[in-house]
């Protein structure tokens, strides 16, 4: 093995709690823009709820199985989606700058809108990540639901895993 | 991102604090059963949760963890003298038993009752597997005794090594948790370490470089799942169990040894990283023991008569930037657990969680620490029990195998994930 002449001790110092201090303290800069799908009335309770909350570049949607549905492309289904202040807004829209989405489910009601979701996503790399709420059959067919979609699947009982993840996330 | 005082709380484990009582609830490791080889060994120096003890074996076998300092003047006993019943102070001759009570005072008198009044404080300890175990809490809420399957299985089975880790033992857990930095930064380990190369897992390991996550909320912890592309219609899936506070386990390759860790704080800026090695069903062979000796796996190589290892901050942990040129360790650091712990150390004692940027992948850390957080705090304000006290809690598995693309992962290995004895564990 060949020693490189580093600085005596360097990790040493610089690992230490005194060498803390000099770490740079600049905020990071920049929100993710993170777009917050709720995929089944279960979900959408919550997403209203958590919606409420400060967030950065976060958008909040929720959405119902039976849109106005409008072909776009040869492929994909635009899917419409319903911001929390109850206006319209299309997913291929809201979608642009993205950075993140994340879709909430407690059922596989919302199977057809995670798919659309989910491809819509990869065509643009968007980062996916899905939030199964609840427990028993309902949640286990959301996961299966979910899974062909979401780069990231998490499991839980606890709702406030929502709000735990979207600020973990910066959102 | 966490907020500093959600920071605050998770990483301090001192007395009095959240955390701090957590750990508390808990059968925890406090040294290797090798540092009290025999009856009398010489007295042992244990620091745990911000608490600096002694640990000694008195002529009749019994195990003793007490305060490290002597009632009278406040030396430390580790300089004391191990004398049948009890360790003996150097300095005035007070004598302690391993429940701490004071037994002879020579400076009192012949019948004097004085020492009977003088008790140090005490904790138990008791060897299960290749560990001394204490538990810190409450007396009239002692838990079972640990029931993790490596301390279970019989002594040729299983092999546990110890390092000190200077860092907080948060950021150390969390890279037991974190899955997705092993394509990386272990990739070499994969292709060259004894005690994983050749498994079938690792060719899916290196083809597909980005993993999909599922993390699946459990009573004692979580399931977390990673999946990659397997032969057509399958997927490869890698599970780590967590259980609370800080049990891990590392999905195990071929028929290569299990594997895993217990993160336990030192104080609030250096841990303690109980490493193991088991095989469920049979005896861990000659190689695979000398292997695990030399530092192989996810062990390491301490110096001599110390748990600090040779590779370490002092040193830039060895960085060899040719070996890293070479293709023979990705970050420079030779081994498995220095190579973690290098990064781990790099943070800082206690990272700043405030200033992080974590992505969808690092799901299962966003998980745990709610969970951990959730746990203190119905504790600390509703006297709940935390998961992980349970002993049920403990007998789970880590597990790699290949399942049909429909299949969940967490149905599927419902059984595999579970310890059953005389099963040989679930691994490609």
């Amino acid at each position: 093995m060949v020693m490189r002449p580093t600085l005596l001790n360097s990790c040493a110092r610089a690992a230490t709690a005194a060498e803390a201090r000099f770490r740079v303290d600049v905020p990071i800069g920049g929100q993710r823009a993170t777009r917050v799908v709720a995929l089944d009335d279960g979900a959408s309770a919550v997403v209203r709820q958590v919606a409420q909350q400060k967030w950065g570049g976060a958008r909040f949607y929720t959405y119902e199985p039976r849109p106005r549905s409008v072909a776009v492309d040869a492929e994909l289904a635009d899917i419409v989606l319903r911001s929390t202040d109850g206006s319209e807004a299309r997913l291929s829209e809201e979608l642009d700058g993205a950075d993140a989405m994340v879709m909430i489910a407690t059922a596989d009601d919302g199977a057809e809108a995670a798919s659309a979701i989910g491809n819509a996503c990869t065509l643009r790399s968007i980062m996916t990540a899905g939030l199964i709420l609840g427990e028993g059959r309902a949640a286990g067919a959301a996961v299966s639901a979910l899974r062909p979609h979401a780069r990231v699947l998490m499991r839980s009982k606890d709702e406030h895993d929502v709000t735990d993840v979207l600020k973990a996330l910066r959102a | 991102m966490l907020a500093p005082e959600t920071n605050e709380l998770l990483t301090r484990t001192g007395p009095g604090t959240p955390m701090g009582e957590l750990f508390r609830q808990y059968w925890i490791p406090a040294l290797l059963a090798e540092e009290l080889a025999e009856n009398e060994s010489p007295p042992v120096r244990v620091k745990l949760l911000s608490e600096r003890l002694i640990a000694f074996r008195d002529a009749d076998g019994r195990y003793g963890l007490i305060d490290e300092f002597c009632a009278h003047r406040g030396v430390s006993l580790w300089f004391g003298r191990n004398e049948g019943a009890g360790l003996r102070c150097a300095y005035h001759g007070w004598k302690y038993d391993v429940t701490g009570q004071c037994v002879e005072v020579p400076s009192e008198p012949e019948d004097s009752r004085f020492c009977s009044k003088v008790k140090l404080t005490s904790y138990p300890l008791v060897k299960v597997g290749d560990i001394l175990w204490t538990y810190m809490g409450d007396p009239a809420k002692r838990p079972d005794l640990p029931e993790f399957e490596f301390t279970q299985v019989p002594p040729e089975q299983t092999y546990t090594s110890k390092r000190w880790q200077e860092s907080n033992w948060l950021q150390a857990l969390e890279g037991g948790i974190d899955s997705s930095h092993v394509s990386w930064l272990h990739s070499a380990g994969l292709k060259n370490d004894p005690l994983f190369k050749g498994a079938k897992g690792n060719d899916y390991n290196m083809a597909d470089l980005k993993p999909f996550f599922e993390v699946v909320d459990v009573d004692g912890g979580l399931f977390i799942g990673v999946r990659r592309n397997a032969e057509e219609g399958h997927y490869y899936w890698r599970i780590t169990p967590w259980v609370l506070p800080s049990f891990t386990m590392v999905p195990p390759r071929g028929d290569h040894p299990m594997h895993g860790h217990l993160w336990i704080p030192i104080d609030d800026e250096n841990c303690w990283v109980f490493t193991f090695d088991y095989q469920p069903v049979r005896a861990l062979t000659a190689d695979e023991l000398q292997a695990m000796k030399d530092g192989h796996g996810v062990h390491n190589e301490n110096i001599p008569g110390t748990y600090r290892p040779v590779q370490n901050k002092d040193n830039d942990y060895l960085m060899d930037r040719e070996a890293q040129k070479r293709g023979e360790t990705f970050s420079g650091v030779k081994g498995i657990a220095i190579q973690d712990s290098s990064l781990q150390e790099s943070m800082g004692p206690i990272v700043n969680r405030n200033k992080e940027r974590l992505v969808s992948a690092d799901s299962g850390i966003i998980k745990a620490r709610a969970k951990l957080r959730a746990a203190a705090e119905a504790l600390r304000d509703e006297g709940i029990t935390p998961p992980g006290v349970d002993a049920a809690h403990h007998r789970v598995r880590s597990v790699s195998i290949v399942l049909p693309k429909e299949a969940s992962f967490i149905e599927s290995c419902r059984d595999a994930a579970a310890v059953s004895p005389g099963v040989r564990q679930t691994s490609v």
